[in-house]
């Protein structure tokens, strides 16, 4: 091999000069999404705030006082704040004894109930409330009706129409992100920590109680203020079991402001303190997440050993699938008996059996056929543009390409802290008017969507860079690639089934979306979950079975694909 | 040919500076190493040199022409140099041989000679039965060897390595240094090799550029570093050292306690009166009994004192002892060869060379 040949440096040419030059020509495309994820949050929590303040007048704080001293707006919001704690204590304790079942003891069928908890998960709350109404509806109910053949009575044995109902089923789907959680910590506790307390003296249950517990206390906490939030921002279930018995809950009051006649200003007065409220509630479990250095839990080479359930193992798996068989098996097999039947109610005989209602969805309904195809759209449009943002963004934020980029950490996440419904509010008032008319067409879901999936999509990007070393790119440039040429060849292979991933959760949290887009939608611009929501007040119940198992089936699909593609539990990838 | 000259360069990062006012020249393939403990500013430094980074004062000239200033960036693809990275950077989504041969596809060469120049790389790293195998399948001394044959294949006219050699077991870093310093006496490529592993330095580098805080401590031949270090940082850096304080009297003489007076051969431009440090390496200070106290010794004008043995550690090759100096709370570290020994307290004279007593900053 010869020596490298001279004047090679000869051809060397300086590229930079003083001046514009020697600006990077990828820096507009950097900058350029930057502003637009500022542009993208800014605006509508903006126009809250400064619609809450205003009315024909000028400045005032009238709207918010219109909101707390109206008995009606109290209500709604004492109701909300009982429906989120008990939810919160719930989801809490099935969270929590699930995911220390599954990571820590001999239970049987792990993976197959690590799938189960992944279902109730997918399953949109509000299709889960509304099988629990043909379920536990206090006339029709399927259990109520076994209930009175078995014993004779008049009487119904549940009512889902009811407080307690509505916390039940919101338990049920808020479960699987403490589960999520807690699992994620029982992974990480190894037992030598329990082991060191045992040799020094303690005992099992002395053990427990002052290595253990301390150490998933902040996971613990954390996992009920994440089940509280969720449920405080819940739309569809709250809707369709409060509301037909008269119980409001703030999204619900707030989506009632918006019927005839709108009120836009009480509307935003009312998302003010939600939304002040989530954000208060997440800082505070930043704060308990952070302060005891969760990371050092961990340390490799840990071993975990397996609690031994003994003659307990039986009992507690069938308690473990009985809690599944609520969230799941009951409201899947009512859904797929009624897409199925052609009376709902009566037993799925061949007589009672029919096809009828999935050519009638898809085929006849006038609406239906336009939703599914808005959704699908909506879908691929948004996490195609997401994830392409979120990958920008995460780069950026991970590269620090240009001085504060860290801060667009803070834009990227901080939808999170917004409710759909609030976030819905804002847009409602940004994009009715000149210069951005967007209401009436599907752009402004679109926009919607766009915001509240930011946080899954950059969080998942960021993941997906954070694992591609800077070196490799460098090494790339070293050698002769430019800084495009490095990006095509080096990091875009390199990530692309994370991005692909960031895709999938983005379209599946979009197909899914109810709260934002019940204020948003117009005739034109229906989608799925509005058409399911809007069919219950018609009473189409097989229709509606067919479009939710479509959600159900497209989604599995979808998630099923991440997970072959990332190769990990995609619900331990999200917070 | 390339010469690469760094000049006042500095660069900051959040107010703090990692490399401050550096200056360094290396001559036309020449294999200089940066060495500093973590945080002195050598990785900054060199990728500074790569062009990664824009410096925030002085420059770089390559061939002197200047690559880097504040006001001028070459990017790094058209420095002709190449680095190899302390994670090897080596791409897991291409096979070793797409590794090697990806830098030649920005140089103008056809498809066959291509193929061969990657061929013969992988022969000199002795990966040519590993061609088709991608990262994942390798071990990291072969990643590492990839990302050696990888830097070199483009011919560069600088290479650039980063601890190439930190992510490697014991055995097998060894057993690379010899390999890079072999690759560079055939290729006599300009190299500069950041470690903060001395004796790594001192088999590969013809000259070692220690770095501390930002700032050049010393340059020099690796013997140059080890015997007469400039300054009580590189003293203690390099090598195992016992450094004494006191002040310059007389006739190259230290008073390093009371009535306690050190020959050194060199006062080193320090002045009379003036507080120095005088470094002693352990392996120049050798133990004696009072009753064979040599005459040739006192003859060649070695210092000596008395002291008491306080610790003593065997290695097999050599014993590690403390000696406390009679009548002072100086303790002076000696490794002597295991041929002699002496006891726990035992009371022994100490004794060396004034030209092995160097004066350092």
């Amino acid at each position: 091999m010869s020596l490298p040949g001279a004047g090679v440096l000869g051809k060397l040419r300086v590229a930079g000069r003083p001046g514009l030059r020697r600006i990077d020509a990828t820096l507009p495309v950097w900058v350029g999404a930057a502003l637009f994820l500022v542009f993208l949050m800014l605006l509508p929590l903006g126009s809250i705030f400064v619609t809450s303040l205003r009315d024909e007048h000028g400045i005032t704080l009238r709207n918010y006082l219109d909101v707390f001293t109206e008995e009606a707006f109290f209500k709604a919001i004492w109701n909300t704040v009982v429906v989120s704690f008990w939810v919160g204590v719930i989801a809490l304790g099935i969270g929590a004894l699930l995911g220390w079942l599954v990571t820590r003891t001999d239970l049987p069928w792990k993976r197959a109930i690590r799938a189960l908890v992944m279902a109730s998960f997918v399953t949109p709350p509000f299709l889960g409330a509304f099988a629990w109404t043909l379920l536990a509806g206090p006339n029709a109910g399927l259990l109520n009706k076994l209930y009175r053949s078995l014993t004779g009575s008049e009487e119904h044995l549940l009512n889902i129409f009811t407080i307690e109902g509505l916390i039940f089923v919101m338990a049920l789907y808020s479960f699987p992100y403490v589960f999520s959680m807690i699992a994620n910590v029982c992974e990480l506790i190894s037992s030598d920590l329990e082991d060191a307390a045992n040799i020094l003296g303690a005992g099992k249950m002395r053990v427990a109680l002052s290595i253990t517990l301390p150490l998933a206390a902040p996971a613990l906490v954390g996992g009920f203020i994440i089940a509280f939030l969720h449920s405080l921002s819940l739309f569809g279930a709250p809707a369709i079991l409060g509301l037909p018995s008269g119980i409001h809950t703030i999204t619900t009051q707030i989506w009632a402001l918006f019927q005839y006649p709108p009120r836009l200003d009480l509307a935003a007065a009312f998302s003010v303190p939600l939304l002040l409220t989530t954000m208060c509630l997440i800082a505070l479990q930043k704060k308990i997440l952070g302060r005891r250095g969760y990371s050092t839990v961990g340390g490799k080479g840990g071993q975990r050993r397996l609690v031994q359930l003994g003659v307990l193992r039986f009992p507690v798996l069938l308690l473990v699938v009985g809690i599944l068989s609520l969230s799941v098996f009951l409201p899947y097999w009512i859904l797929l008996k009624a897409a199925l039947s052609k009376a709902w109610a009566v037993p799925l005989t061949w007589d009672n059996f029919t096809l009828g209602n999935f050519g009638f969805a898809f085929f006849s309904y006038g609406d239906t056929q336009r939703a599914i195809l808005n959704t699908f759209k909506l879908g691929i449009l948004t996490a195609t543009v997401g994830t392409l943002i979120a990958a920008l963004i995460a780069y950026i934020t991970n590269r620090q390409i240009f001085r504060g980029a860290r801060f667009l950490n803070f834009f990227a996440l901080a939808p999170l802290v917004v409710p759909g419904i609030v976030l819905a509010v804002g847009l409602f008032i940004a994009y009715t008017r000149p210069p951005l008319a967007l209401y009436g067409t599907i752009w402004i879901l679109f926009v919607a969507y766009l915001t509240k999936e930011m946080p899954i999509g950059f969080s998942q990007a960021e993941t997906t860079f954070k694992s591609i070393h800077p070196e490799l790119e460098e090494a790339s440039r070293i050698v002769g690639a430019n800084r495009l040429r490095a990006l095509r060849d080096v990091t875009a292979p390199l990530a692309r089934s994370g991005l692909i991933a960031a895709w999938c959760f983005i379209f599946v949290g979009v197909i899914r979306e109810l709260s934002a887009s019940i204020l948003l939608f117009t005739p034109k611009s229906k989608v799925v979950s509005v058409v399911i929501f809007d069919l219950k007040e018609e009473g189409q119940i097989g229709v509606i079975a067919v479009l939710g198992i479509l959600l159900l089936v497209v989604s599995f699909l979808v998630i099923f694909t991440v997970q072959r593609l990332v190769g990990r539990d995609v619900l331990a990838s999200r917070e | 040919m390339a010469t690469v000259q760094l000049n006042g360069l500095t660069k900051s990062f959040a107010e703090t500076a990692a490399v401050n006012d550096l200056t360094l020249e290396i001559a036309d393939g020449e294999f200089v190493s940066l060495l500093g403990p973590s945080g002195c500013g050598k990785t900054t430094t060199l990728r500074l040199v790569a062009g990664f980074l824009k410096p925030d004062a002085g420059q770089i000239r390559v061939n002197s022409e200047v690559v880097s200033s504040p006001s001028i960036l070459v990017p790094p693809e058209r420095r002709s140099m190449s680095m190899i990275f302390q994670s090897y950077a080596v791409w897991p989504h291409m096979t070793v041989y797409q590794n090697v041969a990806y830098g030649l596809k920005f140089r103008s060469v056809t498809t066959a000679e291509s193929d061969r120049r990657v061929r013969e790389i992988l022969a000199v790293v002795k990966l040519a039965h590993l061609a088709g195998r991608y990262p994942a399948e390798l071990s990291g001394g072969q990643q590492q060897r990839v990302a050696l044959a990888r830097a070199l294949v483009v011919k560069p006219e600088i290479l650039l390595m980063d601890e190439p050699l930190s992510n490697l077991d014991a055995n097998l870093r060894e057993e690379m240094r010899f390999e890079i310093r072999r690759l560079h006496d055939e290729f006599k490529i300009t190299s500069v090799y950041v470690t903060h592993d001395q004796s790594e330095a001192m088999v590969v580098a013809d000259r070692i550029c220690v770095m501390n805080q930002g700032r050049v401590e010393q340059v020099g031949r690796p013997e140059e570093i080890y015997e007469s270090p400039k300054t009580r940082f590189v003293s203690e850096f390099i090598g195992k050292t016992n450094l004494l304080s006191g002040s310059l009297e007389e006739g190259n003489r230290i008073r390093i306690g009371d009535g306690l007076f050190l020959r050194v051969a060199n006062e080193g431009g320090s002045r009379r009166g003036e507080k120095v440090w005088v470094c002693i390496r352990p392996h120049d200070l050798e133990l004696s009994r009072a009753a064979d106290h040599k005459q040739s010794h006192v003859q060649e004008g070695f210092n000596s004192f008395s002291g008491t043995v306080t610790r003593r550690i065997y290695f097999g090759d050599a014993v590690d002892y403390l000696v406390q100096l009679a009548g002072t709370d100086l303790v002076l570290r000696v490794i002597a060869p295991p041929g002699r020994r002496f006891g726990m307290g035992e009371k022994v004279f100490v004794l060396v060379h004034p030209e092995r007593c160097v004066i350092v900053g």
